[in-house]
């Protein structure tokens, strides 16, 4: 079987400096990958490569049938490629709705006509719209979906998050990137998150997830596979255990003992 | 309709309060309407600067005090009463004042203006795409009629072709525009509205620096220049323009709150606030600003026609830079996205110079000075901006 993603000898180069370096990576359907590696090891410049946002010097991206390689954020995320930020980037002077409705703008008539003249049709969609945001959210915390019309900014960090995985997991995507969800909150903020998110894995067995972490626990209980970045190289691949256990990783984290 | 339908289903009790609440909504738009046609008909001094006084007290107790805080709330909840009570309000105003030139051709400039403020609040506020040279697209719009108002075609016609002609002529730096962020995409309007002055100050057939004489306005093939009398009314020239204004700002008002509140309204939210998080979830950055300019500048082109026909003529100084920043100025005070905003502002800024002689000679100083304290101190405008509830849209669209 073919996988859903498939990057081969992916490079990214900034100038001199190569923050990508010929990565062979794949994600099955419904797979969930672990992506590992100490800071600036090209983690996030990997979603940025795969989202269009920077346009890769090398390789081939292959998802499903299609070529992204070098395509526009606009047309990968049509292929069904959503992502969540680092950092928070959220409206924060906006509804939770209009927030989370971004991430469904790509799949509703944004023509004028419906906006200006023919308005039954829109509200039609709004409503629908309405709803699976309720039922998208009430998932993830049922406090949100009550304030659905509430600004973004007045939710605390760990539901500002949710509100984020909301807003790209409205559109229905095929994968899922998710940035260091844990980032700023605590150990019990972050397990919730994890709870939350491994719930609705089982509800979406088809989606696929890579997922850049830090926190060593939140990989070990969501992911299938990891991979290890450092220096914009894999230097590994395989089960969480034998992560732990391999030299290459140690060394990369711990620094050399030669 | 949808009222009867939507209070149908409650209990009487419920039905009364809302009644209540729009009548008291009705009163309180009604009263400031009121006190704004006071404002543009006094002369006497003291007068205005006792309407003035009274205006920036209602102001502060809107503001301070949790009663005026939930009238504000209460407005914002009935935007369909306050829309029909100001229509009723203004079109009162005109009937008692249907004699008064000045006050009438100072009500006609501050609909225009208003209007050409819609414009740019789709622009700026809305998509975020900078636009700072609101005055030359609304003499592009003065142009059109100057050229074409003799021919025959309807005028109806020539208001649309004015929209579309600044419309085009701003495809012309709408690449660069779209090229460029910020402080650089500003920099390209100002440039394209300084070459169009310069182009129109050279070219002959466009009347030179004398500029051109422009038709007045017909309708019907009914000319506003000759309306003197309605029925058995005596009415000044200016009343059928500061009607016709006023209908166009409606419509633009009407144009740029159901863009708002609607998926396209989303789109240029997302595209002016993030423009990564925008393109990630599949919006065209291009697209958005591209609709945003071109709408905007067509609504700056037709409000500008109807202006040029009102004035009799229009000239390369009609383009100046002065003026752009005057409609920025109306944007910055009122408060980027609100339109009821804009014409408060508009009133402060075209009004009021012209009632306090005292400050006539010292009118762009105390604009300046103005709007640095507006930006110092309350950025987001007198009347901010609300935030977008599409709560209420949706739930209608259920039944």
């Amino acid at each position: 079987m073919s996988p859903l993603l498939a990057c081969s000898g992916l490079t990214m180069r900034f100038g001199g400096l190569t923050a990508l370096d010929s990565l062979d990576i794949a994600v099955g359907t419904g797979e969930t990958v672990g992506l590992v590696g100490p800071n600036g090891s090209g983690k996030t410049t990997f979603f940025n490569v795969l989202t269009g946002l920077y346009r890769p010097s090398e390789g081939a991206v292959r998802f499903e049938a299609s070529d992204l390689f070098g395509r526009s954020p606009q047309e990968i995320s049509r292929a069904g490629v959503a992502r969540t930020f680092q950092r928070s980037r959220l409206m924060l002077d906006q509804t939770v709705f209009d927030n989370i409705a971004l991430g469904a703008l790509g799949r509703v008539d944004l023509g004028l006509l419906p906006a200006l003249v023919f308005r039954s049709r829109f509200r039609r969609d709004l409503s629908a719209l309405v709803e699976k945001a309720t039922a998208l959210t009430r998932r993830f915390n049922p406090h949100i979906a009550a304030s659905l019309f509430k600004p973004a900014g007045s939710f605390t960090m760990i539901d500002r998050r949710r509100i984020e995985i909301c807003r790209a997991l409205i559109g229905g995507p095929r994968l899922l990137l998710l940035d260091e969800p844990s980032a700023g909150m605590t150990h019990e903020e972050t397990r919730h998150l994890m709870d939350d998110l491994l719930a609705f894995r089982e509800e979406m067995p088809d989606l696929a997830i890579v997922l850049v972490e830090h926190e060593m626990d939140v990989i070990r209980r969501i992911s299938d596979r990891c991979v290890v970045l450092n220096f914009g190289r894999k230097i590994f691949e395989g089960a969480f255990d034998a992560l732990l256990a391999d030299p290459d990783v140690q060394t990369a984290y711990l620094g050399g003992s030669q | 309709m949808e009222t009867a339908q939507l209070t149908g289903t409650r209990p009487a009790e419920v039905v009364r309060t809302q009644g209540l609440h729009r009548l008291l909504v009705a009163a309180i738009v009604a009263l400031l309407f009121a006190g704004g046609g006071f404002l543009l008909h006094s002369e006497a001094q003291g007068e205005v600067i006792a309407l003035l006084a009274a205006f920036v007290a209602i102001f502060v107790f809107a503001e301070r005090l949790s009663a005026g805080r939930r009238a504000i709330a209460l407005c914002r909840a009935h935007p369909g009463t306050v829309n029909l009570a100001a229509a009723v309000s203004v079109l009162a105003i005109a009937a008692v004042l249907r004699e008064e030139h000045y006050t009438l051709l100072m009500m006609a400039t501050v609909a225009l203006f208003a209007t050409a403020a819609a414009g740019l609040t789709l622009q700026m506020a809305f998509a975020g795409v900078p636009n700072f040279a609101g005055a030359g697209f609304f003499a592009i719009g003065a142009y059109v009629p100057a050229v074409l108002g003799g021919t025959g075609i309807p005028h109806l016609v020539v208001l649309l072709i004015a929209g579309c002609a600044a419309a085009l002529l701003g495809l012309a730096i709408l690449l660069p525009v779209l090229r460029t962020r910020g402080h650089y995409a500003a920099l390209v309007t100002i440039a394209f509205g300084l070459l169009l002055r310069s182009f129109l100050e050279v070219n002959d057939v466009l009347g030179g620096p004398q500029g051109m004489k422009v038709p007045a306005f017909s309708l019907f093939g009914l000319s506003f220049a000759r309306i003197t009398e309605i029925g058995p009314y005596d009415v000044s020239f200016y009343l059928p323009y500061a009607l016709a204004g006023c209908a166009l700002f409606a419509l633009a008002f009407f144009v740029v709150r159901r863009l708002e509140t609607s998926f396209v309204g989303l789109a240029f939210d997302a595209v002016r606030s993030d423009e990564v998080a925008a393109s990630v979830f599949g919006l065209s950055i291009a697209r958005w600003k591209a609709t945003a300019f071109l709408i905007g500048n067509a609504m700056i082109g037709v409000a500008g026609a109807l202006y040029g026909m009102m004035n009799g003529f229009v000239n390369p100084n009609s383009a100046n830079f002065g003026d752009s920043l005057i409609m920025l100025s109306i944007l910055v005070l009122g408060g980027f996205g609100n339109l009821w905003g804009a014409v408060v502002a508009s009133v402060v800024i075209l009004v009021i110079p012209e009632k306090l002689q005292a400050i006539q000679e010292y009118r762009l100083v105390i604009f300046a000075l103005l709007v640095i304290a507006i930006l110092r101190f309350r950025p987001s405008g007198l009347m901010p901006r609300a935030t977008r509830d599409l709560s209420a849209l949706a739930m209608g669209g259920q039944r």
